[in-house]
């Protein structure tokens, strides 16, 4: 083999090497795959809110959409959402939206909710609701997750676990702009 | 003597095992970097919370926990119930655990590595054949929590006189059910 050749067909197989580890690393055991897909499973989603009334995620198309998967019993949930909430306030104004997902029944939402004085709408899933966050990339179906859906209805970043102030806030100003 | 025929300037055949090494590790680093970019790597609960359960006799089941490393169970979520109905169990042996104060459901107490729990039936016969219903809750410190857990164990119990059974694997896990 000259020279030539060897070092095109290493060149060759460090690319097919390095696609195949990405290819791995990006499975859905590890990550998400659903990045780049319209959203428009979750976008078709109706859940009834606190008090009963259904609510169809399509009303929010356009917007920078911040859907939550959370519950009361899930204390890394708790914690990140006054941090949403201050995104809100701060964003809403830019089209960004945040919803909520609660995994949970409505009698510990609904206080839980007024409590904290929740400034986005928050509806109740059921088991249904994990299994469609399973769709999303959420494989071992843990809360918190995230799915953040750009203004053209695509997914933009999901997230398994909280999200940290600095990207989530790169992430709102990219699609806000 | 006889060589292998090379060109002047080609690598001999020995070096074959470095390039493949070197391939291995682009594959390893490339797959490492994806995952961490996507977030933690996180185990389904059913391997997080590895149950299994015996019977000591046929008055006394123990039932355990194997909790990975990094993951923790809530004592006060862990139900248990055996079928048929009748059968009947009493308060199950729970070890003391870690306390813990948790901002929103204040004092928790916390369990790791392995846990022990002895459940006693009430009105069972040598030799009968019951189903363990357990129900559990869990979170991982990489910051997770996962729904509550139905899981069952199918154990035949022991005849009269007859030592303990062996440890038997939970069923994979049902729907869990919220309350």
């Amino acid at each position: 083999m000259t020279p030539a050749r060897r070092t095109l067909l290493i060149g060759v197989g460090a690319a097919a090497a390095l696609v195949a580890g990405l290819w791995v690393g990006q499975s859905p055991y590890f990550g998400p795959p659903a990045t780049g897909l319209p959203a428009t499973a979750l976008l078709g989603v109706s859940l009834p809110d606190p008090d009963g009334t259904e609510q169809s995620l399509a009303q929010w198309k356009g917007k920078v959409l911040v859907v939550n998967f959370w519950a009361t019993w899930c204390a890394p949930c708790r914690e990140e959402m006054p941090m949403f909430m201050r995104f809100q306030q701060e964003r809403g104004a830019q089209g960004v939206q945040f919803v909520g997902i609660a995994v949970d029944s409505v009698d510990k939402v609904r206080p839980f909710a007024q409590d904290l004085k929740l400034n986005y709408p928050t509806l109740i899933g059921g088991f249904g609701a994990m299994e469609l966050s399973k769709t999303y990339g959420n494989a071992i179906m843990a809360l918190p997750f995230t799915v953040i859906v750009d203004r053209q209805g695509h997914v933009a970043h999901t997230q398994l676990g909280p999200l940290k102030e600095a990207q989530l806030d790169a992430i709102l100003r990219q699609l806000s702009s | 003597m006889r060589f292998p025929p090379t060109s002047p300037g080609s690598t001999p055949r020995r070096a074959r095992p470095d390039a493949l090494a070197a391939w291995a590790g682009i594959v390893l680093v490339a797959s490492a970097l994806a995952a961490d970019a996507a977030g933690p790597k996180l185990l389904p609960a059913e391997q997080a919370f590895r149950l299994s359960a015996r019977a000591l006799d046929a008055k006394m089941l123990e039932v355990r926990f194997n909790v990975e490393d990094g993951y923790y169970l809530y004592r006060d979520k862990l139900r248990f119930a055996v079928e048929p109905a009748s059968v009947g169990v009493g308060a199950p042996a729970l070890p003391p655990g870690k306390p813990h104060e948790d901002e929103f459901f204040g004092k928790v107490t916390t369990y790791r590595g392995l846990v022990v729990v002895k459940v006693p039936l009430a009105a069972a016969t040598p030799g009968q054949e019951v189903t363990l219903v357990v129900d559990s809750q869990g979170c991982a410190d990489a910051g997770v929590c996962y729904p509550p857990q139905l899981q069952r164990v199918t154990l035949a119990l022991p005849a009269a006189g007859a030592g303990p059974t062996p440890a038997t694997e939970a069923t994979p896990p049902r729907k869990p059910f919220f309350n």
